[in-house]
């Protein structure tokens, strides 16, 4: 049952049209095919950029940038790839520029901001359950991190994962290995001594 | 804790709330982005012709009539003189039975195309 549940994506899976053809009706023309997407996959591509970013406003903003490039360049999706993919891949690129930039803006003109809150293994103690994980998904290192909250939102769906990560898929299911034993070390109190 | 209850539980973790109007400012970005008042060529050909309206402006009012008349005169004698050469016309049909062959060898019939683009404006 639970490796039912595991193998579930958590992209959703609604009645209606398929994704591939709303995104076909809305090449003809149809706005509210497109606005069908956005309901689908606004959570779900929200949930990615706050999980990467960790700032409402900026995972406000690549959420919305996200939507805008897939609109205005969705002649190049390829029928026959999931919609959900592209979409999470658009968005962790978005992402990720921004991290780059927020690197470079830190490094150069906020150098006290690292040592300024708590680290994030502190931060994992006193927590419930469901915050507690989250809190200990924060604390994993970047790579493991957007590993990790794509299994969350695909599922075991390593192939898809690997296309949006832009990693082979190997390589995945190592840093997806790696992450969740560094969870469990954090989750049970043991320090975690990997980087 | 074991590997599948870790699983299980990463699965079961909600996802983040959305900040509230997101979904709309997303849609009034994307499908339900007003339509521009004028198109591109729409826009060019309105800038083409204003700056030829103040150019005749300009013209007749710094005392240039009789050279505009002079100017009419001879484009339209080129034009008509080309019109009523046979070798002009040939080139010309030649052209333009070489650019509807090759919209029609690439599949777009020009009248379908046309249909197709005001059914999507009316659409809208």
């Amino acid at each position: 049952m639970s490796a039912l549940l595991a193998e579930a994506p958590r992209a959703p899976v609604r009645a209606g049209p398929e994704d591939g053809d709303l995104v076909a009706m809305t090449l003809r023309g149809n706005s509210e095919a497109f606005a069908t997407l956005v309901e689908r996959y606004d959570r779900a591509v929200y949930h990615l950029a706050y999980r990467t970013l960790h700032d409402v406003e900026e995972a406000r903003d690549a959420t919305q940038e996200a939507f805008f490039k897939a609109f205005r360049s969705l002649r190049t999706f390829r029928p026959g790839s999931k919609f959900s993919t592209w979409i999470f891949a658009i968005t962790y690129h978005a992402c990720c520029d921004r991290l780059s930039r927020r690197k470079h803006y830190a490094s150069e003109e906020l150098p006290e901001r690292a040592d300024a809150s708590p680290g994030p293994e502190a931060r994992v103690i006193a927590l419930d359950e469901a915050s507690r994980l989250r809190a200990a998904i924060d604390a994993l290192p970047e790579k493991y991190r957007s590993v990790v909250t794509l299994f969350h939102l695909q599922g075991k769906q390593y192939e898809e994962i690997a296309t949006v990560l832009g990693l082979p898929m190997g390589t995945v299911k190592t840093h997806l290995f790696r992450a969740k034993e560094q969870l469990r070390r954090l989750l049970s109190g043991t320090e975690v001594t990997e980087s | 804790m074991t590997m599948d209850e870790l699983e299980r539980a990463v699965m079961e973790l909600p996802l983040e709330e959305p900040p509230e109007g997101l979904r709309a400012s997303i849609l009034l970005a994307t499908a339900y982005r007003p339509a521009p008042a004028f198109a591109f060529y729409e826009l060019a050909a309105i800038g083409t012709l204003g700056a030829v309206a103040l150019w005749l402006i300009v013209l007749l009012v710094s005392g240039g009539g009789v050279l505009f008349v002079h100017t009419l005169s001879a484009i339209s004698s080129v034009v008509l003189r080309s019109f009523s050469n046979v070798a002009f016309l040939a080139w010309l049909a030649a052209g333009g039975a070489t650019a509807l062959w090759l919209t029609l060898l690439t599949g777009n019939h020009p009248i379908a195309a046309l249909s197709h683009r005001s059914g999507r404006q009316g659409g809208r």
